[in-house]
């Protein structure tokens, strides 16, 4: 099967919007933590603000649209904007979202409307766009997108799970180019969820390559991919050579000796053990899970530093130099390169594995 | 362009009409069915809107503290499949198994009892998210089953079932996997009990898809699942194929986010293009399991394309019998459509009283022998998904 092209970037974060933001972002080597609430005291988040989404839609249109939904579509337009023009039917043009939790605000203020009013006082609005799809459906009315439209998800492995799909449709010829994103967002339950799950060990400063402690911050966004079958045009950003899940019950994933490995991890102990068994000893790594957080949709981040890293050839220096907790190489200063990996394990055994390579 | 057929290697069901396939496709002939109020959890609605419940212990083992039910009936039709398939659990541990299941509540974190305490100002114990962080439908699977091949959950509302059957099978076909666990599964719900009621199409009676007096739809619950394998591996097992997965076909209305465009253009396409990925011709299409979900503008947007491309065709909505189990009933759907080539009948569309005689072409009242090898699924769904899978019993 041939490599997917990445021809076009559409990002949302906590570290502000855009790949030129994310850029400014990884050069510093820092991103904002945002202070929210979560009942009664305020909670760490790399928090996306949809603001720019105007540019694109004005009000009246993004009445009844919801943050989940906004996320995907600003990540969407920029996406289509940043590739250029595009020459093609938009009934060849596939939709992919993938979200590990869908659109928890809404979903929950469906449950509100229940519990305040009664069943019979229950929000159609709400319900309808509670349902993950919603994000695809509003991108499909809003940019006239006709092709096939698929919503997945996988928790952390949303968005590799989605890049099978995405390669599969356009190895069979089905569409000319996919529009992938993965889009999650953050919600006072799911800051609560942190909370139980982790208690008072929640800070601001994420050490992901510290493997033994949890310093994990919550994040929310998008990140959204103009995907072409790999051709005799260069391509915008970089070529995704391979997409590979798995489980560590049946398999481990196969890594290229010397290649350097954008990690995953976000500083979570409970699969922070994983990394520290599986990584090949000699491995040149790098995270920058500290730019945006941890949230199912950062894989879609990590990707992105893989396309902003390919197009300029040179790799950023991790956001977590390793400090004394971590023994292995990072990469500390910028460096030529033309291929490398992103690789991340999930809590229950999976992994996914990207290989990427630059346009030659 | 044609794309190679699939070999089905194994089929199981289980929804309100029975807990196997061969319970369910016998009830349906007998046009028995039996919607009631919902048991598992009341409502205030004055309206008691019925339900397809699975009322009797489900046939797997498994505690529901562990797992959501989705999982549950997952696991009950998967290993129906599975043994229909001639496959033990602990050969597919050596095989290379990707599973793509298509669901809605099952990915849903929306736990109604644990975010009313939140809401309070409790602290709710976490026990339900954990069973939710637990129960992603294809991840439960895979661990059950220790499979190592692809893995999705497909979450493209009502249409999820079929998408994630046609999905898989491309997986198979390319080379992904040698065999794949596909399907759907969904379980009964209050929070889209009440969402459905929220949207005026749940009907306060049984419901009547095609039917002049139709007004929406009831909910159902089950699951559906296909084994779909390579010749290779189906050559190396020594076995025989059920049948075949011949062609699939999605494209979106982009029009409305829960009511599908008037003319069914989506739809229209999608059917374009699983004709043309199956090789097969309208005409050698034996009969069609559509959406049929029995609300007003579904069932209208149906006739119509139904009428334009397949005048002649039969077809039935099984949903009558099943109710709408949303991201397992393509999947259901696609489990009977087979069960239908392979006796050659068609089950009566129960319920359907007057044909509303402002759409184009209706179901079959009755049970209908059916002639042809070849058999269509479709599903529409919220977000305007649209979506079609061909079976067929021979290669096509």
């Amino acid at each position: 099967m041939t490599g997917l092209q990445i021809n076009g970037l559409g990002l949302v974060g906590g570290f502000g919007c855009g790949a030129e933001d994310l850029q400014v972002a990884l050069e510093k080597r820092e991103a904002p933590v945002s202070r929210v609430n979560l009942r009664d005291h305020l909670f760490p988040l790399f928090q996306a603000d949809t603001a720019a989404l105007g540019n694109y839609l004005n009000k009246r249109a993004l009445r009844r649209i919801d943050h989940f939904s906004r996320l995907a579509l600003l990540g969407a337009f920029q996406a289509l904007e940043d590739v250029g023009p595009l020459e093609l039917n938009r009934e060849r043009l596939g939709v992919i979202i993938g979200s590990g939790f869908g659109a928890l605000k809404t979903t929950f203020g469906f449950l509100d409307s229940i519990i305040a009013d009664g069943d019979a006082c229950a929000s159609p609005t709400a319900f309808s766009n509670s349902v993950h799809n919603a994000a695809a459906a509003h991108i499909s009315m809003q940019l006239k997108l006709t092709g096939p439209s698929l919503t997945v998800s996988q928790f952390d492995q949303s968005l590799v799970s989605g890049l099978l799909s995405a390669r599969q449709w356009l190895a069979e010829g089905r569409v000319e180019a996919v529009l992938l994103g993965v889009v999650d967002e953050y919600c006072q339950v799911l800051g609560y969820c942190w909370e139980r799950y982790f208690g008072e060990q929640i800070s601001s400063k994420m050490r992901p390559l510290d493997f033994d402690h949890f310093s994990a911050v919550p994040g929310e966004g998008a990140a959204f991919f103009l995907l072409q079958a790999e051709a005799d045009c260069a391509a915008k950003y970089g070529i995704i050579d391979s997409v590979v899940m798995g489980q560590l019950w049946g398999s481990r994933p196969t890594l290229i000796p010397g290649q350097p490995l954008v990690l995953g991890c976000e500083g979570h102990p409970l699969n922070g053990g994983i990394y520290r068994q599986q990584l090949p000893e000699n491995a040149s790594v790098a995270c920058y899970t500290p730019l945006y957080g941890a949230a199912p949709v950062t894989q879609g981040f990590d990707l992105a530093v893989a396309a902003l890293t390919l197009k300029r050839g040179e790799m950023f220096p991790s956001a977590d130099s390793g400090g004394d907790y971590y023994s292995g190489s990072v990469v500390t200063e910028a460096r030529k390169v033309n291929r490398l990996t992103c690789l991340r394990y999930g809590f229950g055994g999976e992994y996914a594995v990207i290989q990427l390579k630059g346009n030659g | 362009m044609k794309k190679a057929p699939v070999a089905i290697s194994g089929a199981g069901c289980l929804c309100a009409a029975g807990l196997t396939l061969k319970e369910s496709f016998s009830a349906m002939l007998r046009g028995e069915r039996n919607p009631k109020p919902p048991v598992a959890f009341s409502s205030s609605h004055i309206e008691k809107f019925p339900v397809f419940e699975i009322l009797a212990p489900l046939p797997i083992p498994g505690s529901d503290v562990e797992l959501l039910r989705t999982s549950l009936l997952a696991f009950s039709a998967a290993g129906e499949a599975l043994a229909d398939a001639g496959l033990e659990p602990e050969q597919l541990g050596q095989l290379r198994v990707g599973v793509c299941i298509g669901t809605t509540v099952g990915s849903a974190m929306n736990n109604e009892d644990f975010y009313r305490d939140f809401r309070a100002g409790d602290e709710p114990e976490m026990t339900a998210i954990d069973r939710y962080l637990r129960s992603n439908p294809a991840a439960a699977l895979a661990r059950r089953y220790q499979l190592d091949g692809p893995c999705q959950t497909v979450v493209n509302a009502c249409s999820s079932g079929t998408d994630a059957i046609g999905l898989g099978a491309a997986w198979v076909r390319s080379g992904l996997c040698d065999v794949a666990v596909v399907g759907g599964a969904d379980e009964l719900c209050r929070t889209t009990y009440n969402g459905f009621a929220s949207l005026m199409i749940a009907d306060p009676g049984p419901c009547r898809p095609f039917s002049s007096q139709r007004k929406g739809l009831n909910l159902g619950e089950g699951a559906g699942i296909l084994i779909l394998e390579s010749a290779a591996m189906l050559g190396k097992r020594g076995r025989q194929a059920r049948g075949y997965l011949l062609g699939y076909g999605s494209a979106v209305d982009a029009y409305h986010l829960t009511a599908p465009h008037p003319e069914g253009e989506g739809l229209q396409r999608a059917l374009a293009e699983c004709l043309v990925s199956s090789g097969i011709t309208a005409e050698k299409i034996a009969f069609i399991n559509s959406h049929g979900t029995g609300t007003p503008d579904n069932d209208r947007t149906e006739s119509r394309v139904l009428g334009k491309l397949f005048p002649d065709t039969p077809f039935v909505a099984t949903k009558c019998y099943t109710g709408h189990t949303l991201g397992a009933a393509g999947a259901i759907e696609a489990v009977l459509t087979l069960a239908s080539l392979e006796q050659q009948v068609l089950p009566g569309n129960v319920g359907l009283g007057v044909p509303d005689t402002g759409l184009p072409v209706h179901p079959v009242a009755e049970n209908s022998a059916i002639r042809g090898t070849v058999g269509l699924s479709e599903s529409l769904a919220f977000g305007g998904n649209n979506s079609a899978i061909m079976l067929g019993l021979e290669v096509g």
